[in-house]
């Protein structure tokens, strides 16, 4: 599903180097849920960012979905992330659209037949347990329905993978417990799960395979 | 999918508010001054035509031949190449056509001690002599005959009015053409604003692997409609304006270039503006560019 093979990542600001990844290598097989960890700054997000192809390796090989992610055209990369459901820290959901809209929006510029896309948005919105507010807009949700609102719009075109960077970051602990359990229910389903998560505490209770980044290193998998 | 173009394009429109205004507004006044010049220009272009028809030199002879000389006089003249008709005016015909011309002020003929009038040969020359340089290289064929006192004629004048036209389609299209040029900034503005707008749902869309096209073919869309509608605003105005101006008009161009009426643009013409117009906004929205991340 996901190979890294000594990938490091250095971003130029100006004449200034700044390493975000050294030297990373680990496998990810289909149906896993693996949890990436460390703390701020440590180089999960630009991790992330290379799966669906938002950033490019400066060494090393990223291959996802059986495809070497650097050698892909404009369309191919557009195909790839049609396979990855991004979950996002900040959610970003389009403001001027209700949740069922946000959810439908992506599902109509990703190709899927219009008579699919009610019932396509309503099972990823109970999915996630957030039907009742289908037809609410962004800024009428609490931070924990907004993640519930991503969350959906990610599972809705049914990706192979599900990629979720910090979803729980600003919410409670109790909202951060329940968006897990979504989270678990949506891997039970056979989908491979990436998440993303600076807290500790979070990462232990999940007792999935942990990938720990400190410093761009990955110091620990297992 | 053709759908979900044509509902974000409108959405888009309506986003970029008055600044899709104003390109609408700008392309109409551009194609206004289009029309305008091509309006004119056409006119003027069947003026030049009309007066290219009816082109004709007159070879006037030293004397009047006898009845006998006349037909080989006219083959000698057909010789001289690219003429359509040849025919042939004796003094006393030329007399009766003064006569006829004069009407109720005939009568001073009466008192001429003799036909002043030359025996002539009226020549038409074919469609494709017809031009400034054909007749003069006709007119000078005809001179070197030893029968011919003077030649006659020429296109010199419409030659001045076919000048007069082509300048005027030049400045047309160079007040078109920079007017146009403002045309599309106004509506690259316009679109760069939607897309300053639209910038979460191009995250979006790019993110989950919607195709290119689809990110840019609702910017394309609504540019198109710009121009259309800016091409409408301006067919509407032409109309008006012509119907306003062309009877005050036609009396004079009757007189001075010999036109019966200003006629207003043809079909095709009309066909070319609104397809001017929708082109010039989809420039202009294909243009827009904004940053992406």
């Amino acid at each position: 599903m996901i190979e890294f093979h000594r990938v490091s990542k250095v971003y130029a600001v100006g004449p200034v180097k700044v390493p975000a990844l050294s030297d990373v290598s680990f496998a990810v097989a289909k149906g896993e849920f693996v949890i990436l960890a460390g703390p701020s700054g440590a180089g999960k997000t630009t991790l992330l960012r290379l799966l669906y192809r938002a950033a490019v390796a400066t060494e090393g090989e990223v291959t996802v979905l059986g495809r070497p992610v650097a050698d892909l055209q404009r369309s191919q990369v557009a195909e790839l992330r049609r396979s990855i459901g991004i979950v996002f820290q900040d959610a970003k959901l389009l403001p001027g659209r209700t949740v069922y809209e946000n959810v439908a929006f992506v599902l109509r510029v990703t190709g899927v037949p219009r008579r699919e896309i009610t019932s396509r948005v309503f099972d990823a919105l109970r999915a996630v347990g957030i039907s009742a507010r289908a037809q609410s807009f962004p800024a009428q949700l609490s931070q924990g329905e907004a993640q519930r609102a991503s969350l959906a719009r990610a599972i809705a075109r049914k990706p192979a993978l599900l990629i979720a960077d910090e979803p729980t970051a600003n919410v409670d602990d109790a909202m951060a417990a329940e968006l897990i359990d979504v989270l678990k229910d949506i891997w039970a389903r056979g989908t491979t799960v990436m998440l993303a998560t600076h807290e500790a505490r979070l990462a232990l209770r999940l007792k999935q395979r942990m990938l720990v980044l400190d410093h761009g290193r990955l110091v620990k998998d297992g | 999918m053709i759908a979900f173009v044509f509902s974000e394009a409108l959405r888009d429109l309506r986003r970029a508010g008055r600044v899709a205004v104003s390109a609408v507004v700008l392309i109409g006044i551009s194609l206004v001054a289009l029309g305008g010049f091509w309006l004119l220009s056409s006119n003027l272009g069947r003026a030049v035509a009309e007066w290219r028809e009816r082109v004709r030199i007159v070879v006037y002879l030293k004397r009047e031949p006898a009845p006998a000389e006349v037909a080989a006089l006219l083959q000698r003249v057909q010789d001289a190449g690219s003429i359509a008709s040849a025919v042939y005016v004796g003094k006393a015909d030329a007399l009766q056509s003064l006569r006829r011309a004069l009407g109720k002020d005939a009568t001073v003929l009466e008192q001429l001690p003799s036909n002043p009038l030359p025996a002539s040969i009226e020549v038409t020359p074919t469609p494709a002599a017809a031009t400034p340089d054909g007749t003069r290289a006709l007119i000078a064929r005809l001179g070197a005959l030893p029968e011919v006192e003077e030649v006659a004629g020429g296109l010199e004048w419409v030659e001045r009015l076919a000048h007069w036209q082509r300048l005027l389609e030049l400045i047309g299209l160079g007040v078109g053409a920079l007017l146009c040029s403002a045309a599309i900034l106004t509506v690259t503005t316009a679109t760069t604003l939607v897309l300053h707008a639209r910038r979460q749902e191009t995250e979006i869309m790019r993110l989950v692997g919607a195709a290119e096209i689809l990110v840019r073919l609702p910017l394309l869309l609504q540019g198109m409609l710009q121009g259309l509608l800016g091409a409408l605003l301006a067919l509407l105005t032409l109309k008006a304006a012509h119907s306003l101006v062309a009877p005050h008009l036609d009396p004079l161009l009757n007189v001075t270039i010999g036109l019966p009426t200003l006629n207003f643009l043809p079909i095709s013409a009309l066909a070319m503006l609104i397809l001017a117009g929708t082109l010039l906004g989809g420039v202009g929205g294909w243009l827009a560019r904004a940053p992406t991340r």
